[in-house]
Parts: structure tokens; C-alpha cells; sequence
């Protein structure tokens, strides 16, 4: 077993494989006593098999210890919004979407746009957290296919709802309508109880920061756009 | 009627919200409702009912006309099924 520390937890797991020991390296802390402790149940890699029999095994490890953690984090009023989160000048902005809809093509053009004042936070499934009442996100080692990531906690500045349009366009959305589009980004198949906690917590979030929906097509117009406006955060 | 087992109810940022806990049912996203829906789906709750009970119950909670409950009641009910809620 070995000690990793993100989202200020410090989480016990044992890697078999590549991927999942890789991108948890960064991460790496000399010892516990751990707060999370993630342990699969023998046999649960021939069970996910059946599930995805198209994805090697250390794919099914990574994916499963990122459901496992990210299940875990609610009880540390935590969680996981599956959106590419690029931190420039150090507050976070993160673009949620259905997947191939472009987030990580977007953040990428931030990178462009910015140069070394920003980076990619989280490709995939970052952590949000509350640290004294300031939602901050947080690097994890699981950020999805893409191997982007870093270990650093963020203020969140901005919350954006990523939709592919002809023209560029960006509008302030309230919590009520950013609701049913945030809930199908984080992990829903949960039992009453931890689903009652992510509610809350879902609430939380979508009062505590500035919330928008981007209309883009892939140019740096559109990055310039979606900077100007969520940094300025006013609605 | 009847409503489908597996949903819970809350309220959050002043709306109704149903979401689906059941993993055996799972309805992706969730259901957004008004006061009179959160009525409806609590007497719903309660069992078996039917349209004009739940027409009766409306306008005994509510200083409402029989027409507009009517109304409000066909509207529930076309949203509850196009969601999948429920168990006919």
C-alpha cells in the first residue's frame, strides 16, 4: 500500500498497474494515516471485464479507483464535475460537457492564449472541494484518457457549460438552469443517502460560483472570449 | 396509477427535484417540478390514486378551480410518464 495526497486527503491505494501508478506518482505522500482508503474486492477486475470488454485491464483498474475515490469525496463535501479545468493566473475555470463535445479542445486554446500563466488543472473529472466556504478545485490523478493534470488545489473562478454553435457566445446562467446539465456530469448512480449528500452539496456549488453556457467553434476568438468574460465573474 | 419506486424528491434551489436512486431504473437527469408538482408527487406517494383524485386533492390544498386543476393535473401526469416515472 502506498500514500497519495490530493483534494487536502491523503488516500491509500495499491496500484497494480501502469496508468493508475503513473498518474498517481505526483501525488505520492511518505505516509498515513490515510482518510480514504481504496480497496477493490477480489475479483472485481474480471467482473468490470464483462462490463467493458474492450478496455485493458489497467484502464479498468484506473476507472475504477477513480469511481471509488470520487464516491468517497462526498463525505468530505466534495465533488467530481467531468469538465476540463484550466487554471490561469491562479483561479480555476472549468468547461463541462458531454464527452466529444470539445472541452479539452477548448482549454487547449487557453494554453495558446496564455502561455505560461495558465494550465491544465484537470482534463477530465476534477475535484471540487469547499476549504473555508471557498470552492476550490483540485488535481487528482484521474483525468481521463488524457494524461493532463496537475497536483495543486485552484479557487474556482467560473463554471461553464460547453456547447458547440457557429458563432461565439457566451450567457450567465442561474444555478436552477445549470442544474440539470451539471447533474448528468457528475457521478448520479448513487443509493438515497450519499445521494442526498451530493444534492447538498450540488447546491452548494452552483450558488457559490458564477455560472455560464459557451456557444463556440474551435478558434482562439472563442478562448478570448470565455477568459474575458469569466474572469471579470459578473453576471 | 402509481408512481415508480427508486425516486427521491428534494428540494433545492426553490424547485422540486426528482432524481432516479435506483440503479435497476436509472433515469439519466432530473426532473424539475413546481409547488403544485411537489404536491402531486407527494400524494402520489402515498399509493395507488387516480386523475380525479388527484384533481380533488388540488383543490382542496389550494384555492384553485376545478379547471385549472384539471389542467395542472394533465400536465403532471404527461410530464411524470414522458419521464418515466410512472408504473401505470
Amino acid at each position: 500500500m502506498a500514500y497519495y495526497k490530493f483534494c487536502e486527503l491523503v488516500v491509500e491505494m495499491d496500484p497494480q498497474f501502469s496508468v493508475l501508478r503513473e498518474r498517481s506518482k505526483p501525488y505520492l505522500v511518505p505516509d498515513g494515516p490515510a482518510d480514504i482508503s481504496l480497496k477493490p474486492a477480489p475479483g472485481y477486475l474480471r467482473r468490470a471485464e464483462e462490463s467493458y470488454p474492450h478496455l485493458e485491464a489497467q484502464w479498468l483498474e484506473y476507472m475504477w479507483y477513480a469511481t471509488a475515490f470520487y464516491r468517497r469525496l462526498l463525505q468530505y463535501d466534495g465533488i467530481m464535475l467531468h469538465s476540463s479545468a484550466v487554471a490561469a493566473d491562479g483561479r480555476a475555470y472549468l468547461f463541462s460537457a458531454p464527452p466529444g463535445t470539445g472541452k479539452s479542445t477548448h482549454t487547449s486554446g487557453w494554453l495558446r492564449m496564455l502561455g505560461d500563466r495558465a494550465y491544465i488543472l484537470n482534463d477530465d473529472k476534477p475535484a471540487l472541494r469547499f476549504f473555508d466556504k471557498t470552492l476550490f478545485a483540485c488535481g487528482t490523478p484521474f483525468t481521463g484518457t488524457s494524461p493532463l493534470g496537475r497536483n495543486a488545489r485552484v479557487p474556482v473562478a467560473g463554471i461553464c457549460i460547453l456547447e458547440r454553435g457557429e458563432e461565439n457566445r457566451i450567457l450567465p446562467l442561474t444555478p436552477q438552469e445549470a442544474l440539470p446539465r451539471i447533474y448528468t456530469q457528475t457521478i448520479h448512480t448513487l443509493g438515497e443517502k450519499p445521494m442526498e449528500r451530493m444534492l447538498t452539496i450540488l447546491e452548494k456549488v452552483l450558488c457559490a460560483v458564477p455560472l455560464w453556457r459557451l456557444y463556440c467553434n474551435i478558434s482562439e476568438e472563442a478562448c478570448r472570449l470565455a477568459y474575458e468574460t469569466m474572469r471579470e465573474g459578473k453576471q | 396509477m402509481k408512481l415508480k419506486e427508486g425516486f427521491l424528491l428534494r428540494n433545492m434551489l426553490g424547485m422540486g427535484v426528482v432524481v432516479s436512486i435506483d440503479a435497476a431504473t436509472p433515469v439519466e437527469g432530473v426532473i424539475t417540478l413546481n409547488d403544485t408538482g411537489i404536491f402531486l408527487w407527494k400524494t402520489m406517494e402515498q399509493g395507488e390514486t387516480t386523475p380525479e383524485t388527484l384533481v380533488r386533492a388540488l383543490t382542496a390544498e389550494y384555492d384553485v378551480d376545478e379547471q385549472t386543476a384539471a389542467r395542472d393535473v394533465e400536465a403532471f401526469v404527461a410530464k411524470a410518464r414522458e419521464a418515466g416515472l410512472l408504473a401505470e
